[in-house]
C-alpha cells in the first residue's frame, strides 16, 4: 500500500493537493487545497485514533484492546494531540 | 522484524519497563504484594530496607519495622515523584499510576531479600565491622562465607541499578515526561526521599 506523502521531501514543508481524479468517469479537478488536519499524521497516528474512536473514545478500554496500561495510551494520545496542535495552530493563522 | 526480534524487544521492555503494560490498581496490588514479601523474607536474614536505595544486613527487629521500612521508601519515593509529575507534565496524571508503578519498580529487592538470605552474609558483614572498630577481629570467617558475600553483594549493587532505572521509568510512563526535566526531577526526589527515608525510618526505630 502506497503511503501519502504529507511533507515536501525537499524542504519539508506541507503539501497541498493539486488535483483530484474521479476513479469512476476520469474528471480531475484542479486547484490548491490543504490537506485534512488528520491526513497530515502518521499511518500509526491516524490508526490510533481510530482505535480510540471505536473505542467510544475511552482510554481504559483502549488499553485493554491494545493490551498495554492506562498511562501508556494516555501519553500516545498526549503525543498526538502534540503532533495536531502546530498544523492546527497554522490553519487559524491562515483563516485569518 | 524477526519474531525473534519481537519476542526479545518484548522480554526487554517487561524487563525495564513493565509499567508500559501494567499500571494503575493492578499495579498497586502487585507492587504492595512484593513490598510485603521482600520485608517478610528479609526478616529471616535481618536485612534491612532502611533507605529508599540502602540494604543492610545484622539488626534483629519484629516484623513489623521489616515490613513499614518497604512502605516508608516506597511512599518516600512516590510522593514527590507524584508532586513533581503535577508540575512538569502535560497530562492529566493519576496518583494511583504512580503509587502503583514506584511499588511495583521495587522489585529487584525482593531477589535482594533473598540473596541475603543466607548466615554467610550477616558473619562477613560482622568480620568487616570488627575490623573497622577494633585491631583484632573476633568474629571468623570462613572462605564459602567470603564467597557467598562477595556474589551477594553483586547481586545486590545489579538490584540497586535495576530498581532505579525501573523506579525513573515508571516515573516517565505515569507522569509522561522525558528528557532533562525528567531526569532533573527524579534525581531530586531520589536525593530528598532517600533522605527522608532516612528520618522516619531513624524515628520509629
Amino acid at each position: 500500500m502506497k503511503v501519502l506523502p504529507t511533507t515536501c521531501p525537499s524542504c519539508s514543508n506541507q503539501l497541498n493537493v493539486k488535483s483530484l481524479i474521479c476513479e469512476s468517469c476520469q474528471t480531475e479537478i484542479q486547484g490548491q487545497y490543504e490537506l485534512p488536519l488528520l491526513s497530515r499524521l502518521s499511518f500509526h497516528d491516524q490508526d490510533f485514533i481510530i482505535e480510540f474512536i471505536k473505542a467510544s473514545g475511552s482510554l481504559k478500554e483502549m488499553a485493554r484492546l491494545l493490551g498495554l496500561s492506562y498511562p501508556t495510551v494516555r501519553n500516545r494520545l498526549d503525543e498526538i494531540i502534540e503532533h495536531i496542535k502546530p498544523a492546527e495552530k497554522s490553519r487559524k493563522e491562515k483563516k485569518a | 522484524m524477526t519474531e525473534a526480534t519481537v519476542n526479545s524487544n518484548r522480554l526487554a521492555q517487561w524487563l525495564f519497563n513493565p509499567f508500559k503494560f501494567i499500571a494503575g490498581f493492578k499495579a498497586l496490588l502487585l507492587g504492595l504484594s512484593i513490598i510485603l514479601i521482600s520485608g517478610f523474607v528479609g526478616s529471616f536474614g535481618n536485612t534491612h530496607f532502611d533507605g529508599v536505595l540502602d540494604v543492610h544486613t545484622g539488626l534483629e527487629a519484629p516484623m513489623w519495622f521489616f515490613l513499614a521500612e518497604g512502605a516508608i521508601n516506597w511512599i518516600c519515593m512516590a510522593i514527590p515523584l507524584f508532586f513533581f509529575g503535577l508540575i512538569v507534565s502535560r497530562s492529566s496524571l493519576r496518583i494511583i499510576d504512580v503509587l502503583g508503578t514506584q511499588a511495583m519498580a521495587r522489585w529487584p529487592y525482593l531477589i535482594t531479600a533473598v540473596v541475603m538470605l543466607p548466615d554467610a552474609n550477616r558473619r562477613v558483614a560482622e568480620y568487616l565491622m570488627s575490623t573497622l572498630t577494633q585491631n583484632n577481629p573476633t568474629a571468623a570467617i570462613a572462605p564459602i562465607d567470603v564467597s557467598i558475600f562477595v556474589f551477594a553483594m553483586i547481586v545486590v549493587l545489579l538490584m540497586v541499578i535495576w530498581m532505579v532505572a525501573l523506579m525513573y521509568q515508571a516515573y516517565a510512563v505515569s507522569c509522561n515526561i522525558k528528557g532533562a526535566a525528567a531526569i532533573a526531577t527524579f534525581i531530586v526526589s531520589l536525593i530528598g526521599a532517600e533522605i527522608l527515608s532516612k528520618i522516619v525510618i531513624l524515628l520509629i526505630l
